[in-house]
């Protein structure tokens, strides 16, 4: 029987789960998700206390597979570019599971460390082979072939509609998770609205908008978050409005939706920022979408 | 150029000396009162940190009062506080303040460009003076806080021991040369050790971990330490501005070998650096627990992202040493009486865990 490899769909996953996932299956190992997030995963995330929304997602993912695995894969990603950080939750994320759930099988919490050297990748992958028994020339072609599908699109959603363009700013573990972002990019087009998300924004653009940040942001994820809302709204033809949806206590996303809103403020585009936890109910969100999109929609076209 | 700076504790002594040193005009912001709190959280993101906020309502006041630069820290993360300086000061353009924000990031070459900005006409010498003259501050500050922690829960006449400690520290203030700070530091160490104590007293010993600024800003943590020390515990702080200078700014051989003890100790809890003082509060809460302290106290702002993760882990800590550990987060809504009650709680609950101690060895 091939071993099995649990992966959290939390988190990262929404950015590199497939070259994992693609990974291990290179290697000759069966890759278990966990599956779309549900009511119960939120319940049991809740086990931990004052964190923010996706890091209690993650960590209700990591519990549902507890029994079913023989490796939890949960790496501790530092950092995926140079000179900069993942966030500190994300950082600290494997301890929390570790200290919390009792009984869990061997955890896969290899460093991943970009910070100083993009060389540490193969270091990492090298040593996530040997933890499921591989060796190092078997891990490494493995990476080489899941690499070749690096390029696949983490949005599903394509086509125009006729009607404003907003850009859904947020993390891609928030708003691609149905549950938790209550499928709010189906909402949007249901609205009439042309979503783009940061996703759409490639990054030689955002290098480029981010020049006119006075620092550069040390968190990689938000750091791609701001340069991507400040070329759309920066854009020959600028996006019609902007939603910044971020997650209660979500640390980056305090100073960096102040950054947004300030950007979009001082050139007149319409900001809304929705913030949500396990406690938001759908009918007031839906309200506040309307709202925004009514007056879009209303403003439209000019 | 009128230069000012935010508040933390004693911090402002040391600052304003120093700068005054480099030849300028300082102005300290009001002390930290409610209006501050007010005007920060009113201006501020929602969710963001305490030190954020008051940060901001310090800088408000002082401006308002005439201050036209402002030297704040900088950071490379991942806490939040390296990005402070770059969103307050588009707040506070927006708010149509016209000042000068000089951001000091942890680069040698960054800070001492700075440094000329502000030092202009000074020769390196005089600057290195002014250096000299506010560490000794500092240090002769942190020196009587630390006898008045001790002093505090053993006083005989609640109060007396503060008297002491306030009247030193307000003359270190005025100092101006080395051999006087030193002077004054020894004579109110001196006078603390006499403060008439209550006899055969083994008071409580209480570790305090956490977030720097919470830390060592009274008014936030609604004085923790002396109503802790009132309460008959002797408190341990783990953090004084000295130490962070000299691990962080100065990294001193000692202190850096300190923190390698310490990830070492933090290990099989918290296996990477998260930011902030995250590792240190759980290195400390072990290293205190198997000193045999009767219990820990960590002390953050809410949703510190370094110290949430803390939180998160320490309960397995605190169970794996056996030592209770009470979690405090503060943000602009905390009551005096909360804090209050759940602090009584925590020590009744400590010294109980004494006397069953007590009772089973005999």
């Amino acid at each position: 029987m091939l071993a099995r490899v649990g992966m959290p769909q939390g988190l990262l996953h929404y950015n590199y789960g497939i070259l994992w996932e693609r990974f291990f299956q290179e290697l000759g190992l069966e890759v278990i998700k966990s599956g779309e997030t549900t009511r119960a995963t939120l319940d049991c995330g809740s086990a931990l206390d004052e964190i923010c929304l996706p890091a209690k997602v993650y960590y209700g993912h990591a519990a549902k597979l507890n029994n079913q695995v023989d490796y939890l894969f949960a790496p501790r990603v530092i950092s995926v570019n140079k000179g900069q950080y993942t966030c500190p939750k994300i950082i600290g994320m494997p301890d929390m599971l570790r200290n919390n759930i009792s009984g869990m099988p061997p955890v896969i919490d290899v460093n991943v460390n970009l910070r100083q050297s993009s060389r540490n990748l193969y270091e990492a992958v090298a040593a996530i082979g040997k933890i499921v028994g591989k060796g190092k020339v078997a891990s490494l072609y493995a990476w080489y072939k899941a690499w070749q599908h690096r390029n696949q699109p983490i949005s599903k959603y394509s086509g125009r509609v006729d009607g404003p363009q907003v850009a859904l700013i947020g993390h891609p573990y928030l708003i691609y998770d149905r549950q938790i972002s209550m499928n709010v990019i189906e909402k949007l087009r249901h609205m009439g609205i042309n979503v783009v998300t940061p996703e759409m924004v490639n990054a030689s653009e955002v290098a480029q908008a981010s020049k006119t940040l006075g620092k550069k942001i040390f968190w990689s994820s938000s750091h791609h978050l701001a340069g991507a809302a400040i070329a759309l709204l920066t854009a020959k033809r600028p996006v019609d409005g902007v939603i910044f949806m971020t997650c209660f206590a979500c640390g980056p996303d305090a100073l960096i939706g102040e950054l947004i809103s300030q950007r979009a403020q001082s050139i007149n585009i319409p900001c809304m920022q929705l913030s949500i936890d396990e406690h938001t109910a759908e009918a007031g969100f839906i309200t506040r979408l309307e709202a925004f999109t009514d007056m879009l929609t209303r403003r439209w076209p000019l | 150029m009128i230069i000012s700076f935010p508040h933390m504790g004693n911090m402002h002594v040391v600052l304003r000396s120093l700068f005054a040193g480099f030849g300028c005009e300082v102005m300290t912001p009001p002390p930290i009162s409610k209006k501050t709190l007010e005007l920060g959280a009113k201006y501020s993101p929602e969710t963001v940190c305490l030190p954020f906020k008051m940060t901001l309502g310090n800088f408000i006041e002082v401006l308002d009062q005439g201050a036209d630069t402002i030297v704040t820290c900088g950071g490379v993360g991942p806490c939040r506080l390296g990005y402070y300086s770059e969103i307050q000061k588009g707040i506070l353009n927006r708010l149509g303040y016209k000042f000068n924000l000089i951001a000091v990031e942890p680069d040698l070459i960054d800070a001492l460009k700075k440094l000329r900005l502000v030092s202009s006409g000074k020769s390196w010498l005089e600057i290195y003076h002014s250096f000299k003259i506010a560490g000794a501050k500092m240090s002769a500050i942190d020196n009587v806080e630390r006898q008045l922690n001790f002093i505090r829960c053993r006083e005989a006449f609640r109060g007396s021991a503060e008297k002491i400690a306030r009247r030193a520290i307000d003359s270190i203030d005025e100092a101006q040369d080395i051999g006087r700070i030193r002077e004054i530091a020894d004579t109110a160490i001196g006078e603390l050790k006499e403060v008439k104590q209550i006899n055969n007293i083994e008071p409580l010993k209480i570790g305090l971990v956490g977030e720097i600024y919470v830390m060592l800003e009274p008014y936030i943590n609604q004085e923790l330490e002396r109503r802790m020390g009132e309460m008959g515990v002797e408190v341990h702080k783990t953090m004084y501005l000295s130490d962070y200078v000299r691990a962080h700014l100065l990294k001193k051989k000692e202190y850096i070998s300190l923190h390698e003890v310490l990830a070492a100790l933090a290990r099989p809890y918290l296996g990477h650096y998260v930011g902030g003082h995250g590792l240190k509060s759980i290195a400390q809460t072990i290293h205190m627990g198997q000193q045999g302290y009767d219990g820990m106290i960590q002390a953050y702002p809410f949703t510190c992202m370094p110290e949430v993760i803390a939180k998160n882990i320490l309960p397995q800590v605190s169970k794996d040493l056996d030592i209770p550990v009470l979690t405090l987060s503060y943000d602009e809504q905390s009551g005096e009486a909360g804090v209050l009650t759940r602090l009584e709680a925590f020590i009744d609950l400590l010294k109980y865990r004494r006397q069953r101690k007590a009772a089973q060895l005999k």
